[in-house]
């Protein structure tokens, strides 16, 4: 688009752009701004922004040894989520590329280590032994070759029966900082001997650099995959609903049409000031050319066509661990209306969109936009004598969601957990609160 | 690492390469002037200078004063940022050194890694008296080479400009005579509180080209309330125009840098509104020039120009229209706001008790409230501490400062450090300076203005009277207040809260247009002449003539207005100023009549100041000069206005001296016939100037004489008694001439 690229005002485009030609501290420094300013804002935008800055990190930052790398990889994630909190995406990015560091210092360590190191004795006999493996990894940078490296991207199957079981099993993922002293300290895996190997540590770099690429690859390759699925969930003669499209949803929905033939009725917020008239005018212009009818719905008068509705479809901006969807504002009320006449509600997600993080005040979740969304600055006595809120996002409550659609397939609600057990390292999970106490 | 020698050779040439392959500088790097001093200061008393010594130093500068506990300037240079912008100059006025330190301890610093601006640099300059001396002297440097945004310090907004500075070069590149686009906000028609009170900007803008065809700014004050359109404008240049009141003006302009050439070209503009923008659009035909105005409907732009504006915008942040820059987004990076239910934010570390009462406000960090306070629409600064059952209501509370147990606080100012006791009452539109400590149970039953210092920063001693035994402070009371004109609409901008109960405004109807069309000139035909012509003429507001004679009229108006002003400045060189005549005298093809027509009547109107009760605006005392001294300080004051007056003013024989004498009686006789006479004074400034004029060997006797035989010099009644007043000085001059040489009596006749 030759109006964005003439432009000054940044985005996304120019920051990634702009990555090569300064500092590290720079570009995060720019990158938080930009964040802070919603210049970059959109789970996909800001995954991919994240993983940019997080292969700077890891190529250009200085650091010696595995702790050091993840300490500034973490440092430089906090900051980022700081920037956007709402956003969980970027915490997500921040805990795979964190888990992708351990594993492949693993993996490498794994030749040299004591191949001991996984018969140990643990300190406790609760922990399942799969996920003792990955306890140890956290503990000593080291685990035994004995288990394939899981690079999150494949879903490797002896992490999926791994969810959080036991009390002690939280606490154990403090940080080594306590002053725990750990059995394996003292073994022949320990730190020292890793320092100061540059060919290792160079190893460890590329490495850890190809797995943020794939990480990359696999973001951009979402919108695809869950496509893929399309024909599966969408059958002739449907009446399919759609929410506020997303490009994975118009992605998903343009498949289907391909092979079948159904109606779509597109619900749209209220018109907002100003904009063009018809809403997603380029998705219904495709959907019309593949022969599909498309009929667009005010959110308002929704509950009428729901009961001729066979199936909902949501994009997600992001999911939490309990299988509550963050999606755009409005998303609530359509699957409150679903779920009182049965109507199934979809949700599609890319799996960097799945969250371990599950909060309990939820309505820390939702983001609050700029006030004028819906309003006019220039209606003086509605913006003096009225208080506006625009929320832009809402929290679906899990029950009301049937399916889940990754990039991996589909899923059910119990399922998620695995999901996120095999993205996510445990002692990740609160990377942005733990280590917020340290200086 | 390898990444190091290629960093630091990209940085030196602009650090974000906005537009991948352009090649050219000038196209591509967004500059922006950014004016942190605007010369106007509405701020007092939280602006007051205090000396160096003192220990509890104050923030003298406006753009350094937070807003939503985030220091102006700070909203100004997000903006920037947020619009690519790469090169910054700061200008910050007399306070260089305090907004520099800030500045260098931000992460905006030129050191620090975060700062998005490959330059950003401080310009001084030296003895500027207003923004127009500030970019002359920016013209002079060549600072900047291309399109640059011009904004002030103190302004927030979160418009992204892409659009309008691509309709801008869009426009510059059609024709070099585009020089500047304003960006403006649409404010609706109806009463709006982000809308500059007082002083209402009236742009009139082509529908269809977006042309702004001329600027005016209306107050309640004024005598005349409509607005003169030059025909022209119909005529010739729109067919299609509207006339709009509504509009937000943050004065956030795009530039090229001919602008600030056309600032140089006119040396007396000071404010870029009211005076280049007036000025340039007024001339259009003269200077050839086009401005235009982008009006945005959606986004927010405002200046926090005074404590009005101050009061309005921080509300509009607390209803998030200024998003992004809202506290919880943490734009500084220290901050820790987090958004809270009741549209509360509240910064970690901050502590409230639970059955405080807590409302659409913002609460900094380190902060205590009290239990059974309740804090509504209030934005509240770090590390201060709310007592118990204290009500807080619209009103701003800077950082460090202490409200006592069951105090009432309602849409005031209080500053940093302020103590208040307990059970005290602050009614609405207080402002209360840094460090003011006020005893238990002092209710005020009007606005109190108080500061521990004077005006010109000195300590005061604590009015124990008003403010109780621990009072350390006395209301404050600006000097500038007086000074200011009856009519000057800024006084309406000195408070928080914008009321004109107390004014008694006058209520002229529309239909005085034709009337009152000259009213600019002081000419004399007497049909022109309107009953306040000697004040409006001071005010560029008023209106300008529209009829035939449209370019004599303003080049008398513009003329006398440029010397008079040359002449009020007392000291200073008259060589500008007589610059300045000329080229107005070029540009509009005046006679020498008129030329001598238009210097008389300056300097009859210094000279009448001088005599009149205004002198007191120069510091002197109430009743004004003596005639003579006065004609004596108006003609001989300025360096080389005499000679002025000599080569321009008369210049030439006996019939150009007689004519200006003329022209000087003239001028005075309105003053005259009006009854203004200030006692006799103003009739006996005639022979005091005659004299002067002659002590000067401006003028000789042959034309002091010529004129008293002239039949003109008695047209009228005012005329007449004018010319009365010189008799004695005729008489003396004859019996000189008598005495020196007997062969001018012939002269007398003549």
């Amino acid at each position: 688009m030759p109006s964005v690229s003439s432009g000054h005002a940044l985005d996304l485009e120019k920051f990634l752009k702009s990555l090569k030609g300064q500092p590290l501290e720079a570009s995060i420094n720019s990158l938080i701004s930009l964040l802070k300013r919603r210049q970059i804002k959109g789970s996909e935008p800001c995954a991919v922004a994240t993983a940019h800055i997080l292969l700077q990190v890891v190529a250009r930052s200085k650091w010696h040894d595995v702790d050091s790398l993840l300490a500034n990889v973490s440092r430089t994630g906090r900051k980022l989520v700081g920037a956007q909190p709402n956003e969980l995406v970027i915490g997500n990015i921040v805990r795979r590329v964190l888990g992708l560091i351990r594993d492949e210092a693993s993996e490498d360590r794994g030749d040299t280590a004591d191949e001991s190191a996984s018969d140990a004795p643990t300190p406790t006999d609760i922990v399942p032994p799969a996920s003792s493996q990955q306890w140890t990894t956290r503990r000593l940078d080291s685990a035994s070759s004995a288990a394939p490296a899981a690079r999150p991207p494949i879903v490797s199957s002896y992490s999926s029966i791994n969810p959080p079981k036991s009390l002690f099993h939280l606490l154990s993922t403090s940080p080594p900082a306590d002053g725990d002293v750990s059995p394996f300290r003292n073994s022949g895996a320990s730190t020292p001997t890793w320092r100061g190997n540059s060919s290792q540590i160079h190893a460890l770099r590329s490495e850890v650099i190809d797995g943020i690429e794939e990480i990359k690859d696999e973001i951009s390759q979402v919108d695809d995959q869950i496509a893929a699925s399309a024909e599966v969930q969408i059958h002739p003669g449907d009446l399919v609903l759609v929410h506020q499209p997303s490009t994975t949803v118009e992605r998903f929905i343009l498949r289907a049409a391909q092979k079948r033939k159904f109606t779509v009725l597109i619900a749209v917020a209220p018109p907002r000031r100003h904009s063009a008239e018809s809403q997603h005018a380029t998705f219904r212009k495709k959907l019309s050319a593949a022969g599909i009818t498309v009929v667009n719905v005010m959110n308002g008068g929704l509950m009428a066509y729901m009961s001729r509705v066979n199936k909902v479809i949501i994009g997600a901006r992001a999911i939490v661990a309990t299988g509550g969807v963050v999606a755009d504002a409005g998303a609530a009320a359509i699957t409150r209306a679903a779920k009182e006449q049965g109507t199934a509600v979809v949700v599609l997600s890319g799996v960097y969109k799945l969250s371990p993080e599950s909060p309990f005040d939820e309505s820390s979740l939702i983001e609050w936009g700029d006030s004028s969304t819906f309003v006019s600055f220039a209606d003086g006595p509605l913006v003096c004598g009225a208080e506006i809120r625009t929320a832009l996002t809402e929290l679906i409550q899990p029950e009301l969601v049937d399916t889940y659609i990754t990039n991996l397939g589909t899923h059910s609600r119990d399922h998620l957990s695995s999901l996120i057990s095999d993205h996510y390292k445990r002692e990740d999970a609160d990377f942005h609160i733990w280590e917020e106490a340290e200086p | 690492m390898s990444h190091k020698g290629k960093n630091s050779a990209s940085s030196a040439k602009g650090k974000k390469p906005s537009k991948a392959g352009a090649e050219s500088k000038g196209e591509d790097v967004l500059q922006a002037v950014v004016l942190a001093d605007s010369f106007q200061d509405r701020y007092k008393p939280f602006t007051v200078e205090t000396p160096r010594d003192r220990k509890l130093t104050l923030v003298v500068l406006q753009c350094l004063l937070p807003l939503a506990n985030t220091p102006l300037i700070e909203y100004t240079l997000e903006f920037l940022a947020m619009n690519g912008v790469q090169e910054v100059y700061i200008y910050c006025g007399a306070h260089t050194d305090q907004v520099e330190d800030y500045i260098g301890r931000s992460r905006w610093a030129a050191s620090s890694k975060s700062c998005p601006f490959s330059v950003l640099q401080f310009v001084r300059v030296a003895d500027a008296r207003s923004v127009g001396d500030v970019l002359r002297d920016m013209d002079k440097r060549s600072l900047v080479d291309g399109d640059f945004l011009l904004v002030h310090g103190d302004m927030v907004s979160n418009l992204i400009l892409d659009s309008a500075l691509a309709a801008h070069r869009k426009r510059r590149e059609a024709s070099a005579a585009n020089i500047m686009t304003m960006i403006l906000h649409s404010g609706g028609t109806e009463e709006h509180r982000t809308k500059t009170k007082g002083i209402t900007p009236v742009f009139v803008v082509d529908t269809k080209t977006q042309r702004c065809l001329h600027y005016d700014e209306m107050n309640p004050l004024q005598s005349d309330h409509y607005l003169s359109l030059d025909p022209a404008i119909a005529d010739e240049l729109s067919t299609e125009f509207e006339v709009r009141a509504d509009l937000i003006d943050a004065q956030i302009d795009i530039c090229t840098p001919e602008v600030l050439a056309l600032w140089s070209e006119s040396f007396d503009y000071e404010l870029p509104r009211r005076n280049f923008l007036h000025g340039v659009l007024k001339d259009w035909e003269l200077n050839g020039k086009m401005i235009y105005a982008e009006i945005f409907e959606d986004g927010y732009a405002a200046r926090a120009s005074n404590l009005q504006m101050y009061d309005a915008i921080s509300r509009d942040i607390l209803g998030r229209w200024t998003f992004p820059f809202i506290p919880e987004n943490n734009i500084l990076p220290k901050q820790a706001y987090k958004k809270h239910s009741n549209n509360v934010v509240i910064e970690t570390g901050a502590s409230h008790a639970h059955d405080a009462k807590l409302q659409n406000s913002v609460i900094g960090t380190d902060t205590d409230i009290g239990s059974g306070s309740k804090v509504i629409n209030s934005i509240i600064g770090t590390g201060c501490t709310i007592g118990a059952n204290v009500t807080l209501e619209n009103s701003y509370i800077w950082d460090g400062t202490t409200i006592g147990d069951g105090t009432a606080v309602s849409q005031s100012v209080l500053a940093g450090n302020v103590v208040v006791g307990k059970d005290c009452t602050i009614p609405a539109g207080s402002l209360i300076s840094y460090g003011v400590r006020i005893s238990d149970g002092i209710a005020f039953s009007a606005a109190a203005v108080l500061s521990t210092v004077t005006s010109t920063g000195k300590p005061v001693t604590g009015a124990t009277a008003l403010l109780g035994p621990d009072g350390n402070a006395a209301p404050f009371f600006d000097p500038e207040d007086d000074e200011l004109d009856d009519e000057d609409p800024s006084r309406l901008q000195k408070s928080l809260i914008y009321s004109l109960a107390h004014l008694n405004l006058s209520s002229s109807s529309i239909s005085t247009l034709a009337s009152d069309a000259g009213s600019d000139s002081d000419d004399d035909d007497g049909n022109l002449l309107s009953a306040d012509a000697a004040h409006s003429s001071r005010s560029r507001l008023s209106s300008f003539a529209s009829d035939d004679s449209a370019g004599k009229m303003s080049f008398h108006a513009d003329a006398v207005h440029g010397l008079l002003d040359a002449l009020r400045a007392d000291s200073g060189d008259f060589d500008s100023a007589k610059l300045e005549f000329m080229g107005l005298r070029l540009a509009n093809n005046a006679s020498d009549a008129m030329m001598r027509k238009a210097v008389a009547t300056a300097f009859v109107r210094r000279a009448v100041e001088l005599v009149g009760p205004e002198q007191q605006q120069q510091g002197g005392g109430g009743t004004g000069l003596d005639p003579s001294k006065a004609a004596e300080r108006a003609l001989t004051a300025c360096r080389g206005a005499p000679k002025f007056v000599n080569e321009v003013g008369v210049g030439g024989g006996e019939a150009a001296q007689v004519d200006f004498i003329l022209a000087l009686q003239r001028a005075l006789s309105h003053y005259y016939a009006k009854g203004q006479d200030q006692g006799g004074k103003t009739a006996t400034l005639l022979p005091a100037m005659l004299q002067q004029l002659y002590a000067l060997d401006i003028l000789e006797e042959e034309g002091i004489l010529g004129w008293w035989a002239d039949a003109r010099a008695v047209e009228g009644e005012a005329m007449a008694g004018l010319k009365e007043k010189c008799r004695v000085l005729v008489e003396w001059l004859e019996s000189a001439e008598e005495e020196d040489d007997d062969d001018d009596d012939d002269d007398d006749s003549d």
